[in-house]
Parts: structure tokens; sequence; C-alpha cells
């Protein structure tokens, strides 16, 4: 038995993959130890994961050699499973009820939520096109972590959780439309070039809408299958193959997985989430690691002072939008609160928006601004939404907090 | 009395009422098949006291335990009645292989001797359902029969 235990060890050994499995095997055990720290400590792992990149990046503490193409590799991976899941997150029911409860408030988030962004993206002197990457950044709210703050903080039954999730339901849409845009205004070129661009980038939006509500039980017919294994590798290849084919026609890939999210049906979209949460999480660690390494830690200091000035714009705009969204709900001062922080928390689809402009090569200070952001945002935005109780008793005064009301 | 639902988007529906003694409740039933029952705080009207989570077997249990469903009471003296009958709850898993397929196609009668006389699916029941009545993984099905018969059915069910 002797020769047999020993040749795969050598054929590892003589391979170069070895070093390659080493490096990888190096970076998940320093996620799963950040992951610990960061549940340990409650906050959430993106952040500790960024920073993971960071100190592992070009220069500095830990340097990568064989394994950053997988890295990059595993890194598309994971912005295409991220979208995709952002896609299946909401059904179609819940989609139209957000829009028909939720718009005003969901209006009043686009607006107070992606005007600072663009205006500071302007202020520093950014072409138009990084500015709008920086507007979405600071835009859309990370649904990962609030919803697992609500989760772990015992607040889902809370009566202002609604209005919470409302707002997510509309910011999800209106990923719908400025993804396929974004990707259009990145590519750029004539005035004629882009009234194309972006017809081809709406056709592709309602083509999957349509596709969706007309076509999702024969979708649904064909893919479903009793078996996990097969259900996974059918809807993960589906996702891979159209949106390699999008990047071919320079269109993002990840707004392509984004699409097939929003056009696979109920059915297998509920089971799909199941089976790609353990997936996306592996790959998704791998993105935000990819991301940190991206950026050179030298860079982040002269972007500190922008990136707090937006913290603290993001961070007071959605906590009024958040408090403004619950009171229409008839929800008390408290929970106004609640609401309003728990909006605070940015985080996954920030870095995948400045992915998307750092793959354009849109501006050099974007990767180090988002990070920075993201970095301060998901980090406090956690901890306000843990603390906002303590918060509230400070600030809110007593009596207003004990009324008779009727359930709405 | 009035129960009132909510869609939570990405999470499920959250159903709430208030108890005579004036204490308001909710469950969020989630789209995994969790559920939460939540007792609101009378000070802060809108967070909650004390919540609870349960799996989808622990809240079945749990309403067997309320009393929710009159027929557990009645199939308790049943099966005083009648000796050797048993009586068994059984959750359709998603692994199930006859989640989605009708109880014709089962063919768990034919196999085993043991019957499906009741579906509970969410907040809706089916007594007597036919040969036509199509599962869902997410049932709880109450099956009857002699106990080698029901273990059988068991088996077949939620292998």
């Amino acid at each position: 038995m002797a020769p047999a235990s020993v040749a795969p060890v050598g054929i590892i050994a003589a391979s170069t993959s070895g070093g390659v499995l080493v490096e990888l095997g190096f970076v998940l055990i320093v996620l799963a130890v950040l992951g610990r720290l960061a549940a340990r400590i409650g906050i959430p792992s993106i952040p500790l994961y960024l920073a993971a990149g960071l100190l592992m990046g070009n220069g500095s503490v830990i340097p990568l050699s064989q394994s950053s193409e997988f890295i990059r590799i595993g890194a598309d991976l994971g912005v295409v499973l991220l979208l995709l899941m952002l896609g299946l997150e909401y059904t179609p029911s819940e989609l139209r009820h957000g829009l028909t409860t939720g718009w005003a408030s969901g209006l009043v988030d686009l607006v107070t939520g992606s005007l600072p962004g663009l205006v500071a993206g302007l202020a520093l002197g950014w072409r138009f096109e990084a500015a709008v990457v920086l507007a979405g950044i600071t835009y859309i709210s990370s649904s990962g972590i609030i919803a697992k703050q609500l989760f772990d903080l015992e607040r889902i039954a809370n009566r202002e959780t609604p209005s919470v999730l409302t707002i997510l339901v509309i910011e999800d849409l209106v990923m719908v439309l400025y993804l396929p845009l974004l990707g259009v205004l990145l590519i750029g070129g004539s005035p004629a070039q882009a009234v194309v661009s972006v017809a081809i980038a709406l056709g592709a939006v309602v083509v999957s809408l349509v596709v969706a509500a007309r076509f999702s039980e024969a979708i649904t017919r064909v893919i479903d299958t009793r078996s996990p294994e097969l259900l996974l590798l059918s809807v993960f290849g589906i996702t891979l193959f159209i949106g390699g084919l999008a990047e071919q026609v320079q269109v993002s890939a990840a707004v392509a997985a984004f699409l097939v999210g929003v056009m696979l049906s109920d059915r297998i979209a509920e089971r799909g989430r199941e089976l790609l949460v353990p997936v996306r999480d592996v790959f998704g660690g791998l993105f935000f690691v990819f991301f940190g390494l991206q950026v050179d830690p030298t860079t982040l200091p002269p972007m500190l002072l922008p990136a707090a000035v937006l913290a603290v714009s993001g961070a007071l705009t959605k906590t009024a939008t958040g408090w403004w969204a619950a009171k229409r709900a008839g929800i008390g001062p408290r929970g106004r609160l609640r609401a309003g922080l728990s909006l605070i928390p940015r985080g996954e689809f920030s870095i995948v928006i400045a992915g998307i402009g750092v793959a354009a090569a849109v501006e050099p200070d974007l990767a180090p601004l988002a990070t920075s952001y993201v970095l301060i945002l998901a980090i406090v935005g956690s901890l306000a939404m843990r603390f906002a109780d303590e918060l509230g008793a400070r600030f809110l005064s007593r009596s207003s907090t004990t009324r008779p009301r009727t359930p709405v | 009395m009035e129960v009132f639902e909510t869609p939570l988007p990405g999470v499920g529906s959250r159903y709430e009422f208030t108890t005579e003694a004036g204490d308001r409740l909710a469950i969020v039933a989630r789209r995994d098949r969790r559920r939460e029952l939540a007792i609101y705080d009378r000070d802060d009207v809108d967070a909650c006291r004390a919540t609870l989570e349960l799996t989808g077997e622990e809240s079945s249990v749990l309403v067997e335990l309320l009393g929710g469903t009159k027929l557990t009471e009645r199939l308790g003296d049943l099966r005083h009645d009648v000796e050797g009958l048993s009586i068994e709850w059984i959750t359709l898993p998603a692994s199930s292989p006859l989640a989605g397929r009708t109880i014709g196609d089962g063919r768990i009668r034919t196999a085993t001797g043991a019957s499906i006389v009741a579906i509970l699916r969410g907040d809706t029941s089916i007594p007597g359902p036919g040969p036509e009545a199509t599962l869902l993984a997410g049932d709880v099905l109450l099956v009857v029969g002699s106990l080698p018969s029901v273990t059988a059915a068991g088996e077949l069910l939620s292998p």
C-alpha cells in the first residue's frame, strides 16, 4: 500500500500548483479567522476581508505571488454570484408590492443617497462617469449586512422593519436600470454609439423582465430538477455562460448575472438561493480580498478625508430617509431612529460598483476612496444599528415613546 | 379576532394580532420555513420584548401542543379506540422525491397501507386530500395506519 499512498503526494509536490494551493489555502484560512473575529466583536466581516486584501497586496506585508491569477478569477465568480443572488433576492410580487408602497421613500433615498457621491466626485475634479460610479457607491446600502444585523439583533418582527426592507427592495429595482446604464456610460464612445448602447441595455432589461413574466414557467420546467447538485450546476452554469457572453459584447458579466437572477422564477429562485449562499460566501470573500489587493495601501491616507466627509453625509441622509419612511408608516420615534440607523451600512454592492469602475480604469482615486468609505460605513453602520436603542434612550424624550396605538 | 399580514420583502411575511389580555404578538413566517414568534414591548410599541426562533418542526410541535388543530385532540381519542393505530405528522422536506407530485403518483397506500388523511400547508389545511392532491415541500402531512405502515410511509415521504 505504501507506494499508492506516496504517489498522490508526489504528484502535488512535483507540480507547480502546490504553491498556488498553499497560498490559496492561506488566504481562505485568513478569511475564516477574520470572519470569526468579526463575529466575536460584532462587526460585519466585509471590512476585515477588504483589510486582509490591503495587507496582502503588492509591496505589503504578505505578498501573494502564485495564486493572484486564481484569486482574480475567483473574484470574478464572486461578483457574478453576488449579483445573481441580488437578482434572486426578491420575488416578483415582493418587487411589485415594494414599488407600490415604497416608491416615495425609495425616491427620497435615491436622491439623498446618490447626490452626495455625484457632487463629491465632481468636486474632486473627477470625470462625469467616475462621479456617477461614486454616486452608486454612496447610494446602495448593504442588504447583506442589514439583513444579518436585523436577524442577529432580533428586530425582524419589529414594526419599523418593513419600512427598511421596502427601501432595500427599491434600491434593488434601481440597480436594474443603474447597472446596465453605468455599463454603457463606461464604454463611452460617440453620442450616436451611446444611444445605441443605451437602447441595447434597456432592451436587455425589458427582455429579461418580459422573459421573467411570460416564460418563467417554461424556464423552470427546463431547469428544475429534484437533485440539488444538478440545479446548482444548471443555475451557476447558465449564469456564467450568459455573463461571459455579455462580457464579450462589452457588457459587464455582473450586470448580466443580475438580470439572470431577475429572470429565474420563484421555484428555482427559492432553492437556488439556499444552494448558492455557501458558494457565494467563498467566492465573495475572494472578491473582497481581490479588491483590497488592487488598492495600494499608501494611496488610502489622502482619501480618508473625502471618505470621512462622504461617510458623515451618507450616514445622515440615510438616517433621515429611514426616519421619514418609518414616520410615514406610523412608527414611533425610537422605531424611526432604528429604521434610519439600519440603512447606514454600505458593503458588498458598493464594492461591486467600485469594482466595475476600477475595471474600466475610470479614476485612479476611486478604489482607495470606495475602500475607505465602505470600511467606515460597514463598521459604523452596524455599530449604529446595535446601539440604536441606547442612542434613542439618550436623545429622544421618553414621553414620546409611550402612547396607545392601533395596529397598522 | 383580526390578524394583520405585512409582507417582509426578502424574508417572508409577518402576521400580528392583539390578545384579549392586551399583549400584541407576531409570527414571522420566513421563506426558509423557519418561524419567529415575537411579543411586542408595551413601552416601545414598535420593538419586541421577546423573540423566539423556531424550526419548521418545532413550530408544528408548538401548534400541536397549543391545540391549534382540534383534529389533534380528536385523533388522541381515536388512538385509544383503535388499538395499534399509529398517527404521525410528517413534514415533507424539499429533498423528498414526492415534493411537487400528487398523492396518487406516490402510491403510498398501495405500497405501505398507510393513508395521508390531511395536509397542513402554511395556514391552510386540506382535510381528506384525494389522489390528485399535489404534495409540496414544507407540507405537514397527517399519516394514519398501523405502526409499520406509517413508518414505511415516513421513509418514502422523507427518506
